[in-house]
């Protein structure tokens, strides 16, 4: 396992909730759905780098492509 | 990158040895592996063409190129693992975090096994009469998966595609995974998860059958 750095993190309440309503959901710690979101992040912007696009579909077959910042 | 001590079987008398297992592995790694298991399955290849052996029963992991999936392993989410025994690399694992989620419960985190291989001396090709020279290699690198995904805090859960020559094991006592049908996204190869609750079992086992 890699070495762990520690940071401080101050969110909002509205983020705050937004983190504990996914850690519930997802049945995870706070810190494990913040790390998730670094890798999620991390993988769509390479994908995106290298000229792939992000889409959603829906059940219909609608399909949206996502800009991400 | 750590390190620590696994069994596997070493089929010749029958006997368990201390292999190490290594995790941080980096591209450069995956290339050397390439250029070790290379030659042996060249050498297998080989035989099957000369033995006039229908394709269709080749080993299935058998055009794959290690060198290849080195930009695999600069995602965050992507960890690998090897089994190393004498100085030979007897298996190697690739699995990644984010990717994907789980269907049997409810789009929960999981631990995916991209990619798992046992080293070509260890394959067991029944055409060519050749018995792999350790075995277990394959289970322990499952142990680990379900280990990582435990730390992970995805409490076990592991999920994989799964070569039609390797369903059998997947779905059988030494994984004990889930069949969810084919997916048609992934070269309608069949999908398999392992649940919390079998984790559980697993873990609690050793792994052990």
């Amino acid at each position: 396992m890699a070495t762990k750095r520690t940071m401080t993190f101050n969110l909002t309440d509205p983020e705050m909730t937004a983190l504990e309503e996914l850690a519930s959901k997802k049945d995870l710690s706070k810190t494990a759905v913040l790390r998730q979101a670094l890798r999620l992040y991390q993988m769509v912007d390479l994908r995106l780098e290298r000229g792939e696009k992000l889409v959603f579909e829906d059940k219909g077959e609608k399909k949206a492509e996502l800009v991400v910042l | 990158m750590s390190q620590s001590t696994v069994n596997i079987l070493r089929r010749a008398d029958d006997q368990e040895v201390v292999a190490t297992l290594r995790d941080g592995i980096k591209p450069e790694d995956l290339a050397a592996i390439e250029r070790e298991w290379g030659p042996y399955r060249a050498k297998i290849k080989q035989e099957l063409v000369r033995l006039g052996i229908d394709k269709r029963t080749w080993p299935q992991s058998l055009h794959w190129d290690w060198s290849k999936k080195g930009p695999e392993l600069k995602l965050l989410e992507s960890s690998g693992f090897i089994i190393e025994f004498e100085g030979a690399t007897q298996g190697i694992m690739l699995t990644k975090t984010a990717s994907y989620v789980s269907r049997l419960e409810g789009g929960k985190p999981l631990v995916y096994i991209d990619y798992l291989e046992s080293a070509p001396w260890n394959w067991n090709v029944q055409e060519l009469q050749r018995k792999g020279e350790f075995r277990g290699v394959g289970s322990v690198l499952f142990y680990v998966a379900v280990l990582q995904s435990e730390q992970e805090g995805f409490r076990g859960r592991v999920g994989l595609h799964a070569l039609p020559q390797a369903e059998s094991f997947y779905a059988g006592k030494e994984c004990r995974m889930t069949k969810l049908g084919l997916d048609a996204n992934k070269q309608n190869l069949p999908y398999y998860e392992l649940s919390r609750k079998e984790a559980q079992e697993h873990l609690s086992d050793g792994g052990e059958k």
